[in-house]
């Protein structure tokens, strides 16, 4: 080992390191108020609160570039809330903020395969192409999606607790930057409760719209005729389920997918959601979530990315697939782009962080027209 | 009692002690540490410990399986603090019974004990809100820079002792154990005899990851194979590594270390490298520190006449993770590391040798500095000890729930959601 035999891997990282840990702060809000006895579902959509916490901490240190994602976190009194790295790292790609992602993760599987899907040229419909983010909550997606010059006859459906929707277009109208963006069409359709949790946008320019629907997805479930208001059977159309299915009963999740499946013959799926629940990980993982009273029922019988993809193929998609985010990170992300991220902070979790990202999954699967793309990917 | 004995029971109930006492038991500390030398010379029997990171109640589980102190000699390889609730009950605690203790406590640096890296990792944080300052934090940092790089474990014996006080030791004299594992009660839970039997994996992971051998001729292996020894015995004990910069133990000796963590360089290195699959070298995921191969660590304990490398930083879930031939050995020591991996943790035994090789005055790092390192570290156990030292993992898991006394404000875990 003398010195001709070793080499100036110095030279090669430059000034890596260098940024590590700047007297930083983070302060306790994570996982929403210890009240109390909140309802289960209180507990889940609390979970927005947390992403969108993460989201906006991700953002402040440079992992991920969302404009809009400081608005949707209450209590901007005192210094940002900063998390530890690794969950920085793991919003960054693991929430699946697509979009955003794109410009860090070109990559990434998740975008190519949104951005595959808006891309792909179907030739019939004018074009038009449709998504539906179920749980969306307070994702920011629609806006950077639609605010994007060459996204051009995009339907965008969020659907979420009505409680959530409604805040959501409150916070979008008190937002001059939001609001130039999407602007609440002044009178939304029939009845009174809806005008205030369901509303839309459907004078986008390059012919696009938005659509926000305050509905229980375990109403969308039992619903036995197509409910939610713009949405376009018609038009090749791609579901979205980051972290949102799997609170739902196992039957419940294959009835939301079902409501979609039977009146839609393009149709593709992309769900986010944790995995392997039965290793030492996995295990840990299910206890302390049920200690936050959080409990994802699927998560039980869709234990393996192959489940995924059986349950894929069950509801009706033609092709199904499933990697963990840690394959995604290891296989699809450049080499380029993961020297960047280490550089952004010293990131002392790698195990931990491997094994976080093998419990997380992202499954997609399509039918027919509109996901050409989609194959090569 | 005197006060450190005060101290020492107050921070075994994980309670914190007053500022003006931290200040004067930092000083204490830094004056004994100054007198140690980069890498500290520890006589065997020993036991090794991996990251602790705050958890505290799994500290004291740590002393439960291993013996408490000062009955056991510790060798502690940094990572005391962060990440866990109890970074400062932790450190403190051993800071006393190296203040106590200091022939019995070694303790060495880890990459964590940084100003910059406890900033961002908790310990700071914890310090101010158990403070209402940061002074506490600023005390302890002052200690960090004198914690030592490393130690050489001198005097390892080739068998074991028994495990409890159930077993003879006429048993041990004859059975020929290189590795033996053992659960939190001290009952057997698997042995590997030295050599014979060729497969030997006391890691089920590792032999399952044990397909990726390494390239041909450099017998790198994933599973853990027993040693086919280096009659030294030497082991050497740093908390990350080893580094492109440092091809013996004595230049680790000639740093400065009496400083923050670089960036990078050698010091930097030995803190926050890792082994690897690798051949060579390779940069870090980490950002810091360096991946390096079976062939490194080969060169690096033949030159240095060391037959094994113990070393902490990395989560392995088993515990303990040997590697290359058990050339080289990753202890860690916290069980469910951040309250979520689901990790057991373990602790490596080394047995004293027999004979008189360990009646060896405790050194400060000097031994053999004079004669050109390439001999230095063996001299005393030259000839007694004909192959790598015999290993007891004692494995172990959190402590239980009701004992840990979690805040309840804390969140349990983050995920994402």
């Amino acid at each position: 080992m003398a010195a001709p035999s070793i080499p100036n891997l110095l030279s090669l990282r430059g000034s890596r390191g260098g940024g590590r840990g700047r007297g930083s702060r983070r302060g306790g809000p994570f996982g929403g108020g210890a009240a109390s006895g909140p309802s289960h579902d209180t507990t889940i959509q609390g979970t927005d609160t947390d992403a969108s916490v993460s989201r906006l901490s991700a953002v402040d240190m440079g992992y991920l570039e969302d404009p809009y994602a400081q608005y949707f976190v209450q209590n901007q009194m005192g210094p940002p809330t900063r998390r530890l790295p690794i969950i920085n790292r793991g919003e960054m790609k693991a929430t699946g903020e697509a979009a955003v992602v794109s410009r860090m993760f070109a990559a990434a599987r998740l975008d190519r395969l949104i951005d595959a899907f808006l891309s792909s040229d179907v030739g019939s419909e004018a074009s038009r192409k449709q998504i539906v983010s179920l749980g969306a909550g307070t994702d920011t997606r629609c806006f950077r999606l639609l605010s994007r010059s060459n996204v051009a006859g995009l339907i965008y459906h969020e659907v979420d607790f009505p409680t959530i929707s409604a805040k959501k277009r409150q916070t979008v109208q008190g937002t001059p930057a939001l609001r130039n963006i999407i602007t609440p069409d002044p009178h939304q359709a029939e009845g009174d409760t809806f005008s205030t949790s369901s509303w839309s946008c459907t004078q986008l320019p390059n012919n696009c719209q938005y659509w926000c629907h305050g509905v229980d997805l375990r109403d969308l479930a039992k619903a036995t005729s197509p409910i939610l208001p713009g949405l376009q059977p018609g038009v090749p159309t791609l579901l979205v389920s980051e972290c949102c299915l799997c609170y739902l009963q196992t039957s419940q999740g294959k009835d939301v997918i079902k409501h979609f499946t039977e009146q839609m013959p393009d149709l593709s799926i992309i769900i986010y959601e944790p995995v392997k629940p039965n290793d030492p990980f996995g295990k840990q993982m299910v206890a302390n979530l049920a200690a936050r009273k959080i409990h994802m029922p699927t998560l039980e019988v869709y234990c393996e990315p192959t489940d995924q993809e059986t349950r894929l193929k069950e509801a009706g998609f033609q092709v199904s697939k499933a990697r963990t985010v840690e394959s995604i990170w290891k296989n699809w992300i450049s080499s380029d782009e993961k020297e960047r991220v280490d550089e952004l902070e010293g990131l002392d979790e790698v195990e931990e962080w491997n094994l976080l990202a093998d419990h997380y999954l992202v499954a997609w699967g399509w039918r027919g027209k509109g996901f050409e793309a989609w194959k090569d990917i | 009692m005197s006060d450190l004995d005060k101290a020492i029971a107050q921070l075994r109930a994980c309670r914190p002690i007053p500022e003006a006492q931290v200040r004067e038991l930092c000083h204490k500390a830094r004056e004994l540490l100054i007198e140690e030398g980069n890498v500290v010379t520890v006589a065997a029997p020993v036991t090794i410990c991996g990251d602790i990171h705050g958890q505290f109640h799994d500290l004291m589980e740590l002393f439960r399986v291993g013996g408490d102190p000062p009955d056991t000699n510790y060798l502690f390889m940094g990572d005391f603090v962060d990440r866990g609730f109890y970074s400062l009950e932790s450190f403190l605690l051993l800071l006393c019974l190296k203040v106590r203790y200091p022939d019995r406590m070694t303790l060495i640096r880890g990459n964590h004990e940084s100003r910059q890296i406890t900033t961002v990792y908790g310990f700071y944080d914890e310090c101010v809100r158990k403070y209402g300052s940061a002074n506490v934090w600023r005390y302890c940092c002052d200690v960090f820079d004198y914690l030592a790089l490393g130690a050489i474990v001198l005097g390892a014996s080739n068998t074991l002792s028994p495990p409890n006080e159930h077993i003879s030791s006429e048993d041990y004299a004859n059975a020929d154990i290189e590795i033996e594992v053992c659960n939190a009660d001290g009952d057997i839970m698997s042995r590997f005899q030295r050599r014979s039997d060729g497969e030997r994996s006391p890691n089920g992971a590792s032999a399952s990851a044990g397909e990726k051998t390494g390239p041909p001729g450099s017998g790198a292996s994933g599973s853990s194979g027993g040693s086919t020894g280096n009659p030294t015995g030497a082991v050497l004990c740093v908390h990350g590594g080893l580094s492109p910069l440092i091809d013996t133990v004595d230049k680790i000796r000639l740093l400065d270390r009496k400083q923050e963590v670089p960036h990078e360089g050698a010091m930097c290195d030995l803190l926050w490298s890792d082994p690897d699959e690798i051949d060579g070298w390779g940069l870090s995921p980490r950002g810091a520190g360096f991946l390096f191969g079976a062939d490194i660590v080969k060169v690096f304990n033949h030159r240095n006449d060391l037959s094994l490398i113990a070393r902490a930083h990395q989560l392995v879930m088993e515990g303990f993770k040997e590697m290359f031939d058990a050339s080289i050995v990753t202890v860690w020591s916290a069980p469910n590391y951040c309250y979520r991996c689901g990790n057991v943790a373990a602790v490596l035994e080394l047995s004293e040798g027999g004979g008189g090789e360990s009646i060896m005055a405790r050194s400060n790092g000097d031994v053999g500095r004079s004669d050109g390192g390439m001999r230095g570290v063996m001299m005393e156990s030259e000839g007694a000890i004909k192959n790598g030292p015999a290993r007891r993992y004692r494995v172990f898991q959190a402590a239980p729930q009701d004992s840990r006394g979690m805040p309840a404000k804390k969140p349990v875990a983050d995920y994402f959601l």
